[in-house]
């Protein structure tokens, strides 16, 4: 095959693989978005990044690595569920899938990956802690053969196979433009940022900076780090408020872990139902509740937990040799308050369309488990 | 003043003889070599045991000047801290640029020699427990490093990560390096005077100083060593992430301290060496490495790291009651 007709060929299965990853949780309902990625569609580039993974082709059935940065919030729960489900839907194929816990600890990752080369394993999925102190290890990986696919949470260089991943920076966009457009480009804005130095939290603040310098009349208060944890959240919003009172005319939040301590900071300070700043939020089901019951105008864009389950399907594709796109980015929908649309921000779904309820407020809504998942008692037998 | 304990090949009978703990530590290793071989089959492979030779270097590195505070009584709480400010500035210094690799790590190290000599000092001035003043110290320099950067700071040229990936006739570098080291300080304190000091300052630091023992120049020495030692660490750490983090040492303040008790030096100085740390040092890595290949999950590898404190340091204290 020659250059350009290979290339092509692999932009086509690529871009079929796509279109089948597009296949939702949600397509019973219209208002929900059930497209190819938005963030591939409206691609100017005429060409996309497409990895060929010939020199990967192994045949079956395949021991899968896993190493986790860590636990230690309900994203990060229901991904890793999605990824043993995903796992268990591919005995078939998957001899064996083993997973790690780094415990947020940079030095037990590396070793980690470290031990799952050792033992064998023909992928590595990671996610990585941070971004730039697990590139070394990621680079050792690949040089010894073993793909690495990355979920989640990059590494700074290119020197992995794919990354799975929502876009950040279009939810960080998002964000901005909304607060900007709702403020009338005028006011103070605090960004609530989850963890200093992780990718999902750095490219989301990044983009976001970008569109708020082009409002002169919108000023950055501060920017501050609740590690991803609604009591920690609390905490720095506690303190922001304290010190800015009412000139906060915003909260930009990266996700929407921290999002309910920002608004339990707000009510505890006194502020009345339709009194709170507009605030963001992604996935979580409590942000939700709370801004319905207390009148907060907010924009939900997701960053789907589901992401765990597609890495497994995307290293299935690499060991089979398929093309991959250099950037998996799985699609989100976007969802605001009544009447809080605003020139940029315009789509059908509302927030009372995406919240459960009575569901429990840690509940995350964009996890793709199914109705009756329960993150506590949740048990699938992948193999192991 | 007698209470020895080397490193030297000379000195190993003797210091097995001295130092009935590092008996227990090498059962111990040698049941968990055994125990992984039944494990699995990979276990056993040499990219395995290089693997955990390579991921116990950083922690030996800090264990070997943490080890010479405890011989004299004391302990270094500042080493975390300095790690993460040593290693941050390694690589915001040398900021992608190879030429500055060389001169960067010299001032580097010579930081942390500083650093650890205005840590004896105080310790000398002050006469408050090193505990106390490194405690404070340790605040102070993790207060400096965030002021230097909140986040991964500056970058190491691509070669740099050699220093921590890098292997000589198939053995990790930094594998080499701690077993040289560990060996040349083990033999100083057997063979030289001031080596020997130490321990006399840990065992009866009183007496040593009716003695007329040149107390303050062995307290300088011990901690501008371990000041050495945790540059030497964030050094080691910086390649293997190729980035300083001002977090990055948080962990290695306590978990220098592990090995050390694991291997036999009593807390309240005079007793142990380091060749008990190093052994030590392999026996957490190990212990890590085995627990990962039978899929236990990491807050167990946590409690499991904690109950060996807790067992070898009540297998020692007995040891001395009898004593």
């Amino acid at each position: 095959m020659t250059n350009i007709t290979r290339r092509f060929a692999m932009m086509l299965a690529g871009a079929a693989g796509l279109a089948a990853l597009a296949a939702p949780a949600f397509a019973q309902d219209s208002k929900f978005y059930s497209g190819a990625p938005r963030t591939y569609l409206y691609n100017p580039d005429t060409e996309v990044c497409f990895k060929d993974t010939s020199e990967y082709k192994k045949d079956g059935p395949y021991t899968i690595g896993f190493s986790n940065a860590g636990l230690g919030d309900s994203w990060r729960v229901v991904m890793l569920h999605s990824l043993q489900k995903a796992a268990a839907g591919h005995k078939d194929q998957i001899g064996k899938l083993i997973i790690t816990d780094a415990g947020h600890d940079d030095a037990k990752q590396v070793a980690d990956m470290q031990d799952l080369i050792s033992r064998g394993v023909d992928l590595l999925i990671v996610s990585a802690n941070t971004q730039q102190a697990l590139d070394p290890a990621v680079q050792q990986a690949m040089a010894q053969g073993i793909p690495v696919v990355m979920m989640d949470r990059r590494v700074a260089s290119d020197d992995f196979v794919t990354f799975v991943t929502a876009s950040d920076a279009m939810m960080g966009r998002l964000f901005a433009q909304w607060i900007a457009e709702k403020l009338n480009g005028k006011g103070n804005v605090i960004m609530l940022a989850g963890q200093a130095g992780s990718s999902p939290s750095e490219n989301r603040e990044k983009p976001a900076r970008e569109v708020f310098a082009q409002y002169p009349g919108i000023k950055v208060l501060e920017t501050v780090y609740s590690d991803w944890s609604p009591v920690k959240g609390k905490q720095v919003m506690q303190a922001m408020i304290a010190k800015y009172g009412k000139d906060i005319n915003a909260v930009w939040s990266a996700h929407g872990l921290q999002t309910p301590g920002s608004i339990e900071a707000f009510i505890e300070a006194g502020y009345k139902d339709g009194e709170i700043p507009p605030h963001t939020t992604a996935d979580v089901n409590g942000p939700l509740q709370m801004a319905i019951k207390h009148k907060v105008p907010m924009l939900e864009v997701g960053y789907p937990p589901a992401m765990g389950g597609i890495s497994i399907e995307v290293a299935l594709q690499v060991l089979a040799g398929a093309p991959v796109p250099c950037i998996y980015t799985i699609n989100s929908q976007i969802a605001v308050s009544e009447g809080d649309e605003t020139q940029s921000i315009q789509t059908p779904l509302r927030l009372t369309d995406m919240v459960v309820p009575d569901g429990p407020a840690d509940m995350l809504i964009t996890g793709g488990m199914g109705q009756d998942y329960d993150p506590k008692t949740y048990k699938v037998d992948y193999p192991q | 003043m007698s209470a020895t304990v080397s490193i030297g090949s000379a000195g190993f009978s003797r210091s097995l003889k001295k130092n009935q703990g590092i008996v227990v530590v090498i059962a111990l290793l040698v049941l968990l070599l055994v125990f992984g071989g039944f494990v699995s089959d990979r276990f056993r492979t040499t990219n395995n045991v290089m693997n955990i030779l390579e991921q116990s270097t950083g922690l030996a590195l800090v264990s070997l000047g943490q080890t010479l505070t405890i011989l004299t009584g004391g302990i270094d709480l500042s080493v975390g801290s300095m790690i993460s400010l040593l290693s941050t500035l390694t690589s915001g210094m040398i900021g992608g640029d190879a030429s500055m690799v060389a001169p960067v790590i010299a001032g580097i190290l010579l930081l942390g020699l500083a650093i650890g000599l205005v840590n004896g000092l105080l310790i000398i001035w002050l006469k408050v427990h090193p505990l106390i003043v490194t405690l404070g110290t340790g605040a102070v320099l993790q207060g400096l490093v965030l002021l230097y950067s909140l986040g991964p700071a500056g970058k190491v040229p691509r070669g740099f990560t050699y220093l921590a990936y890098g292997k000589v006739l198939g053995i990790p570098i930094g594998a080499v390096v701690v077993v040289v080291l560990f060996a040349l300080v083990g033999a100083f304190l057997t063979y030289f005077r001031l080596g020997r000091y130490i321990y006399a300052v840990g065992d009866d630091d009183a007496g040593a100083r009716l003695m007329g023992l040149p107390r303050a120049k062995v307290i300088l020495v011990v901690y501008g060593f371990c000041g050495f030692c945790c540059a030497l660490t964030a050094i080691y750490l910086t390649a293997r992430f190729g980035v300083g983090q001002p977090y990055t040492g948080l962990n290695y303040t306590l978990a220098s301290i592990t090995p050390v008790v694991v291997g036999g030096t009593l807390l309240t100085g005079g007793k142990g060496g380091v060749l008990g740390t190093l052994l030590g040092v392999y026996l957490i890595s190990l212990l890590n490495n085995v627990l990962n290949f039978m899929d236990v999950s990491t807050h167990y590898q946590l409690i499991a790291q904690g109950l060996i404190v807790i067992v070898a340091v009540s297998i020692y204290v007995e040891k001395r009651r009898r004593v």
